[in-house]
């Protein structure tokens, strides 16, 4: 898959909000998403733009990309694998 | 160097490696439980670890007399356990909402503002008779010195510490040496060193180490300053909030301090320090969560003030700085923040996640 043809699913966002609220948001997400769909989350939080990834791994999900976008917002993506 | 100029420059470099290092302790603990995420707790081990190895040997070489904080069982108890239930809702800890100020977010802003009026109303306002009555729990040792895990036992503190952090180093590296974690599949490798320290985030252990550095110098230099404590962060606020209120006052006063003391230009220092650092990294911009979450930052705020005023100490005061002394009322408060801090965390996030 390269990245050009990917298109997520589903957008989140998560600019402005305070810790650890797009970390949550993030999660409850992830878990009502289907396998294989594509979940983007937009955040300026820089702590949340760290842990984020680490935490979808961690759950089992795949992190394609993180980009920032403008300034503090980055563009995360992940591919929802963890679920059933 | 005069106490303004030597509270600014360590508060800068404090706020350059909190920034930097997302070092925050609302973070740090609350992440245990919420998707078992040790990482900043690690980078806080590290921190206390440095600063009790660093204090003890400036103390053996009498660069610093060491000042554990006195041990006041309500007050540690009841100030943190609300210190740690307004952490959750302010969505940082004293230092958090500090650095988060400089990276331009409105939430710790206003969150700083209840920080400080709540101080001020218990430091010296309409709240002090509550802190009197929380604070007339003191325990001292017989001749008349604060507790700590050393002299319960009869034992050198100095001692003691080092003795402490050598034992916690050889258990936490035998438990790294059982379980490896593997490097992350995503992102992409600082390429310079200045790209390292200037564009990215930093690790836990670099982090931690710094702070702890930075703890180490914050000692002698405000003890320079009359003020025989490392970093702090509430009566820094305080002292800044009071500074623009009372200005006149103190100065007619013919105070032997000038109004802003040396805490609280580390504060200023502290705010300028993540400013400069999210600047570099691009990470600067002034924004704002929904006008509810910037209330309920507010109360946060009010309730971490009183609770870091009566308690002594807010997490750096208490936890940063007063575990490495082993002081039993820092200890005793900081696991009151925890306990605090989990239980909101518990009720505002874990739960409704999980229903």
């Amino acid at each position: 898959m390269t990245e050009a043809t990917l298109t997520p699913t589903k957008t989140i966002d998560e600019r402005g909000k305070i810790c650890p609220y797009p970390d949550v948001d993030t999660m409850t997400t992830l878990k009502k998403m289907n396998k294989g769909e594509i979940l983007e989350v937009l955040i300026d939080y820089p702590l949340s733009v760290e842990r984020i990834p680490r935490s979808a791994e961690k759950n089992g999900h795949k992190v394609l990309s993180v980009k920032q976008v403008d300034g503090p917002v980055h563009s995360i993506l992940i591919e929802v694998l963890g679920n059933k | 160097m005069t106490p303004i100029v030597s509270g600014l420059l360590v508060g800068v470099l404090f706020g350059f490696a909190l920034q930097r290092g997302r070092f925050c302790m609302n973070s740090a603990f609350r992440d245990i439980i919420l998707g078992r995420d040790f990482t900043l707790f690690k980078a806080l081990a590290v921190a206390i670890l440095v600063s009790m190895i660093g204090f003890s040997i400036m103390a053996m070489t009498g660069i610093i007399t060491l000042a554990p904080k006195p041990f006041m069982w309500g007050a540690n108890i009841v100030g943190g356990l609300l210190f740690g239930v307004g952490m959750v809702l302010a969505g940082g800890c004293a230092s958090g909402i500090t650095y988060r100020t400089g990276e331009g977010m409105m939430g710790a802003v206003t969150a700083v503002l209840g920080f400080g009026i709540a101080g001020m109303m218990t430091a010296t306002g309409i709240l002090n008779p509550l802190l009197k009555s929380l604070q007339n729990t003191k325990v001292m040792t017989a001749d008349d010195k604060p507790l700590t895990l050393a002299n319960i036992a009869g034992l050198d503190l100095k001692i003691v510490m080092l003795v402490v952090a050598v034992i916690i180093i050889v258990i936490w590296a035998l438990l790294a040496m059982r379980n490896k974690s593997a490097a992350p599949s995503y992102g992409t490798k600082a390429k310079s060193l200045g790209e390292a320290v200037f564009k990215k985030g930093w690790n836990w252990f670099p982090t931690g180490i710094v702070v702890g550095l930075i703890g180490m110098l914050a000692f002698p230099l405000s003890a320079a300053a009359g003020r025989n404590y490392p970093l702090g962060i509430t009566g820094g606020w305080i002292n800044i909030f009071q500074s623009l209120i009372k200005w006149q006052t103190l100065v007619e006063d013919k105070l032997k301090v000038t109004a802003l003391n040396w805490e609280g230009a580390e504060v200023i220092g502290i705010v300028l320090g993540a400013l400069v650092a999210a600047w570099i990294a691009g990470e600067f911009a002034i924004r704002a969560p929904e006008p509810k979450i910037l209330l309920q930052t507010l109360v946060g705020g009010l309730l971490m003030g009183f609770g870091a005023v009566v308690s002594g100490g807010c997490n750096i005061g208490h936890i940063l700085s007063g575990v490495p002394q082993l002081s039993i009322g820092s200890i005793v408060g900081g696991f009151s923040i925890v306990a605090g801090g989990w239980t909101m965390a518990y009720f505002m996030f874990i739960r409704p996640m999980n229903a």
